[in-house]
């Protein structure tokens, strides 16, 4: 689209953000107005009285708690938990592997990193009946152990992948000099590779940690209580029940989408580099 | 190894002598940076994805054991169920929509950002935002555009005059229905098409489109002579990974449409025989018959789009 119409590549762009953005708005639109007036024909595009009622109900602010917030509040603190477990022992365990697969050469080495290479080509469910009754015979259904295991086996592929090739793309020199320093190879990455990988590792624990936010099937299949239900499966539980106003659902979904919402804004760059880095090499 | 060299230069040892000892001293490191992941992977990915392999062949079920060979038998059972059948061709309309639909408009996005202007950091920022979001959250935000009694769609259409009132737009019609639910993935997963086809885009070389232009080409020639072809690895790649997505659809058609046989996909139904019914055997065998046909499909695309492409 090089020196094409100016007119036109303005429409596009309003069409690139009208697009993405729309959707998004209704919700926010929405969760902010009264039962009565969400109910208006045509709609009321804009609040015509905005309010934060749906929100309190849900959270349980400024009056009585109700099942339904304790379950809310529940999954919220489910689903930080489960996603910050399973993002930070991903990303460590990813370092470790990444960095020896890198720079190191060993028997085995090679196969075993094709072999994780091969499981990024897996669809994701593949594993999901196995899994499921895996975890039964461990005893780590309904618990926070059994959805992070799962979590980290599904995420641990693409972050090896993505920090493999940021670590390859460093040189060699400074670690050499490190290591002729006395040094050892812990200390070299420790203190020289990991300062200087540090776009890469942001990269890779932004994309595991909105990949684990985004679970929904595995926690369903996992967790059949609300000890260990992140938010993703109580919302969908929610709205199977036809009693909940469409106010009070959009509200919910504001919630679990405000997290990832603000984490993409704010750090688009790194995801940008990490995805393109995961996915094109 | 500075222990062996030092030894080495201490003591003089005889040469086998060194060489037994230099063995002795192999780098145990890569070995123990490499087992959490070794633990993980083989226990929790590859055991699991065996067991789909092997079990898919035998009657497993919870409510009745002992474990048989059963050959073809799930398969043969699948078949002959109408809710998978059903499910079958929705998931190959899933698959044709979405992966059509994302890559042309990811091709089209890219294009538009292809090249430099204020504010583009902020623009793919609020690109990125749809993949960013959970799938199953997306299909909630969806379910209210689409309701029918206070939807944003209906109330659009009927202040066109375009309908005459509010109408149910997912369950009564199949095609209808897919299609709404697959734009609500579409949205999720184009972003990534339009990164993908972006990065490409951003390294092809000005001289190309000079030499174009020279030789008369407008802009639609220069998309289809130079752009287009060039662009064709990020082509296939966002195509693979739309492919991948819209296989295996779940969150989104569970939302907007439950349990209704009407808009269910293959993994729905991995769902619901799995573990509504505990016939596993039978899950094994769809969820199998997903992953091969989604690696096939991929192998496919690459081969028909993939071109390596050199300046």
């Amino acid at each position: 689209m090089r020196r094409g119409n100016p007119v036109a590549r303005w429409v596009g762009i309003g069409f690139i953000l009208l697009w993405s953005l729309i959707p998004i708005y209704w919700a926010v639109n929405t969760s902010l107005q009264r039962d009565v007036d969400a109910g208006a024909r045509p709609a009321n595009y804009v609040p015509p009285h905005p309010t934060l009622h749906n929100y309190a109900s849900l959270l349980g602010i400024g009056g009585v708690a109700s099942d339904l917030t304790s379950q809310i509040r529940r999954s919220i603190l489910n689903i930080f938990v489960e996603c910050g477990a399973a993002t930070i022992l991903t990303v460590a365990v990813a370092v470790l592997a990444a960095y020896a697969f890198a720079r190191m050469t060993f028997r085995f080495g090679r196969v075993l990193f094709y072999a994780v290479l091969v499981t990024m080509a897996f669809p994701a469910y593949t594993t999901l009946i196995p899994l499921y009754r895996i975890m039964t015979d461990l005893g780590l259904v309904n618990t926070y152990a059994g959805i992070v295991l799962v979590y980290i086996s599904g995420f641990l592929p693409l972050a090896t992948w993505i920090l493999y090739n940021y670590f390859s793309s460093l040189p060699r020199s400074l670690e050499e000099a490190g290591l002729c320093d006395g040094a050892s190879r812990l200390q070299v990455l420790w203190r020289i590779v990991l300062p200087l990988a540090r776009p890469g590792v942001i990269s890779t624990t932004i994309i595991t940690f909105l990949a684990a936010w985004a679970q929904f099937l595995f926690p369903l299949v996992l967790s059949s209580d609300s000890s260990t239900q992140p938010l993703t499966v109580v919302i969908t539980s929610l709205q199977a029940r036809h009693t909940i106003p469409v106010t009070l659902l959009d509200a919910a979904g504001v919630l679990a989408i405000a997290v990832p919402a603000l984490i993409a804004l704010a750090l688009n760059r790194y995801i940008v580099s990490g995805l393109l880095t995961g996915s094109v090499k | 190894m500075t222990n062996l060299a030092s030894s080495t230069r201490t003591s003089t040892p005889t040469r086998p002598t060194s060489s037994r000892r230099r063995r002795r001293h192999v780098d145990l490191l890569p070995y123990w940076l490499v087992l959490p992941l070794a633990v993980v992977i083989v226990g929790l990915a590859i055991v699991p994805a065996a067991f789909t392999a092997v079990e898919a062949f035998f009657r497993v079920s919870a409510l009745d054991p002992p474990t048989r060979f059963l050959g073809f038998g799930n398969f043969r059972a699948l078949l002959d169920t109408p809710e998978v059948r059903t499910a079958l061709g929705n998931t190959a309309l899933y698959v044709v929509i979405g992966v059509a639909l994302s890559t042309i408009l990811g091709i089209i996005m890219a294009l538009i950002l292809q090249a430099p202007f204020r504010g583009r950091s902020l623009v793919i920022a609020v690109l990125i935002l749809p993949w960013a979001l959970p799938g199953v959250v997306e299909g909630l935000v969806w379910s209210g555009i689409y309701d029918a009694n206070n939807g944003l769609l209906n109330s659009v259409l009927t202040s066109l005059h375009i309908t005459g009132g509010y109408s149910v737009f997912l369950g009564p019609h199949r095609l209808l229905t897919i299609a709404l639910i697959e734009l609500v993935q579409v949205w999720q997963i184009t972003p990534l098409s339009v990164l993908l086809i972006l990065a490409v885009l951003q390294i092809i070389p000005g001289e190309l489109y000079e030499a174009a232009r020279l030789d008369g080409c407008g802009w639609w020639g220069q998309i289809r002579r130079v752009t287009l072809p060039l662009a064709r690895p990020g082509i296939a790649i966002a195509m693979v990974q739309a492919l991948v997505a819209t296989l295996n659809v779940f969150d989104q058609p569970y939302v907007l449409n439950g349990a209704a046989t009407t808009g269910s996909s293959l993994m729905m139904q991995t769902y619901f025989v799995s573990f509504q019914n505990l016939d596993f055997g039978a899950g094994y065998a769809l969820s199998l018959f997903i992953t091969v046909a989604t690696m096939l499909l991929s192998l496919g695309i690459v081969r028909l789009v993939y071109r390596r492409v050199e300046f």
